[in-house]
């Protein structure tokens, strides 16, 4: 298990245990977190995902694939250096303590 | 609506409890064709939010109406599989899935990620230009003559057409498939349901052998030189992706765009509305996908599970009703009313989940390039006086014609 830590626009933080190999996406709709919102399911489909990694761990994620920098192009929110689709960050051992904040919006 | 008790009692399982049990003729029944979305809308008032659906036309299930319960459904394919899931006839000696829709994870992304860039929001923009058109030349056919039957002369070309440069098939093609789309989907009887399956197999397999021998750059072709792990896809899975491919964007698109019209002929005000805020199309179609969405999502429970206090079992049957999701008040305030400036939230008119429809972003592109094209030319128009609106019988929700005038 690791930690994961998703903060609200407001500063609010929602604190979950997520299972390795889970991915944040996932994790959040299970935990019932507004603001997440994973329409297609994880498929790269959708940008209703979007996240702004906490700067302290962007460089510990694995790096984008073009699918997926394609569709931050479609982010309902402004698309910073820090986006990522939540759905791509799988969870491991080195990922616990990981902290992403939601955007204000996903549409 | 009442029990029902005139189906046998083995019909309907032990564990299900009488007061459950209902018959609402569900994309059958007369009360439900008279006015499908209206019916579905009114389930809220009457239905409890999960109940048995008894159907002898199409079977029983158990069905939600609560936005809630189908994004839950769609979202735990461990417990609601589409494996089995899809009412269609097909030759036990010839078998084939329709992929991606019948594979679960993780197997299923091998098949869908072929296709996600192609049918990306930016990969379907490619297809912008030829739409609009498209939907010129369709419009121009008619235009002069004041009139059209709207599902023949667009509702159904457009999607046609514009499915056909997709798979990198020929235009000439275009009256053979939807004659092909019509006999299968919408024909009285299993023999012309069955000449046209078998017209569309010999097609494509000639199709997939040309396309093997000299690829371009359609979803056929991508289908076919697609690598995933390593190895081609078997001539099975090649058909069956394809077919369902064809099978899933024809009907749906055709009626969505006929629900609309027929509201747009009834609604001068609101086509006046649309044409005013050109700035809001993306909103406008969104909350007309969301009042006209046409298709349900079928799955099989493969645990005991219970949701709102009803015990389901592995095998049962669970349908959620997207339509009448789709008016779910807790979720849409005043549901019934189409307003365009609702606070965007997820619709279910594309399912959700991992078997959301591929060609969301396609369909919606068809939508709003048909408003703004056809507004553009004809923005006043009206159902021809006198006429009875009836609708298809089935799993995909529209009218059989739409005479317009203008």
């Amino acid at each position: 298990m690791a930690s994961v830590t998703f903060v609200e626009v407001s500063g609010t933080e929602h604190v979950i245990d997520v299972a390795e190999g889970e991915n944040v996406m996932r994790a959040a709709l299970n935990a019932g977190i507004e603001g997440i919102i994973g329409e297609c399911g994880g498929g790269l489909a959708c940008a209703t995902c979007h996240c702004y990694v906490d700067e302290d761990w962007t460089d510990r994620l694995e790096e984008a694939e073009p699918a997926e920098i394609d569709m931050l192009e479609c982010t309902a929110s402004q698309r910073r250096p820090t986006s990522r689709l939540s759905c791509q960050i799988i969870v491991d051992k080195t990922l616990d303590g990981l902290i992403v904040h939601l955007p204000e919006a996903q549409y | 609506m009442a029990t029902t008790d005139t189906l046998p009692a083995a019909e309907i399982p032990a564990h299900v409890p009488p007061e459950l049990v209902r018959e609402i003729g569900l994309t059958t029944g007369p009360e439900f064709l008279a006015a499908p979305h209206d019916y579905m809308a009114k389930l809220h008032q009457t239905h409890p939010p999960i109940f048995y659906s008894v159907n002898p036309l199409v079977g029983n299930a158990w069905v939600t109406i609560k936005h809630e319960d189908a994004f839950f459904a769609l979202r735990h394919p461990e417990y609601f599989t589409t494996a089995g899931a899809t009412p269609f006839p097909r030759d036990p000696n010839n078998y084939f899935h329709f992929i991606p829709l019948e594979i679960d994870p993780p197997h299923h992304r091998k098949y869908r990620s072929i296709l996600d860039a192609t049918f990306s929001p930016k990969g379907v923009l490619r297809l912008e230009s030829y739409m609009r058109k498209l939907a010129d030349e369709l419009i121009d056919s008619f235009i002069g003559k004041g009139a059209a039957e709207f599902t023949t002369d667009f509702g159904r070309p457009f999607p046609v057409s514009i499915f056909l440069d997709l798979m990198g098939l020929p235009q000439e093609m275009r009256d053979t498939f939807v004659g092909w789309a019509v006999d299968l989907l919408h024909s009285q009887d299993r023999m012309t349901a069955g000449l046209a399956m078998r017209g569309i197999e010999a097609y494509l397999a000639q199709v997939i052998a040309e396309k093997t021998a000299k690829p371009d750059e359609g979803v056929i072709s991508q289908i076919i030189q697609a690598r995933p792990d390593g190895t081609p896809l078997t001539e099975r899975e090649i058909f069956g992706f394809t077919f369902f491919l064809f099978i899933a964007g024809l009907d749906t698109v055709f009626a969505t765009l006929n629900n609309i019209w027929l509201w747009l002929a009834r609604n001068p005000d609101r086509r006046l509305e649309i044409i005013a805020h050109p700035d809001q199309i993306n909103a406008q179609v969104e909350e007309l996908l969301r009042v006209f969405s046409v298709t349900f999502s079928g799955r099989t429970l493969t645990q005991d599970i219970e949701m709102r206090g009803v015990k389901m079992k592995a095998g049962d049957k669970f349908t959620s009703i997207l339509p009448a999701c789709n008016y779910d008040p807790e979720v849409f305030l005043h549901p019934t009313q189409v307003d365009f400036s609702r606070p965007r939230k997820p619709i279910l008119a594309f399912a959700g989940g991992v078997h959301s429809c591929i060609g969301a972003h396609l369909a919606r592109l068809e939508i709003r390039i048909g408003l703004q094209q056809w507004l553009r030319r004809i923005p006043d128009f009206d159902v021809q006086a006198g006429t009875n609106i009836e609708y298809w019988p089935g799993g995909v929700v529209g009218p059989k014609t739409l005479p317009l005038r203008w």
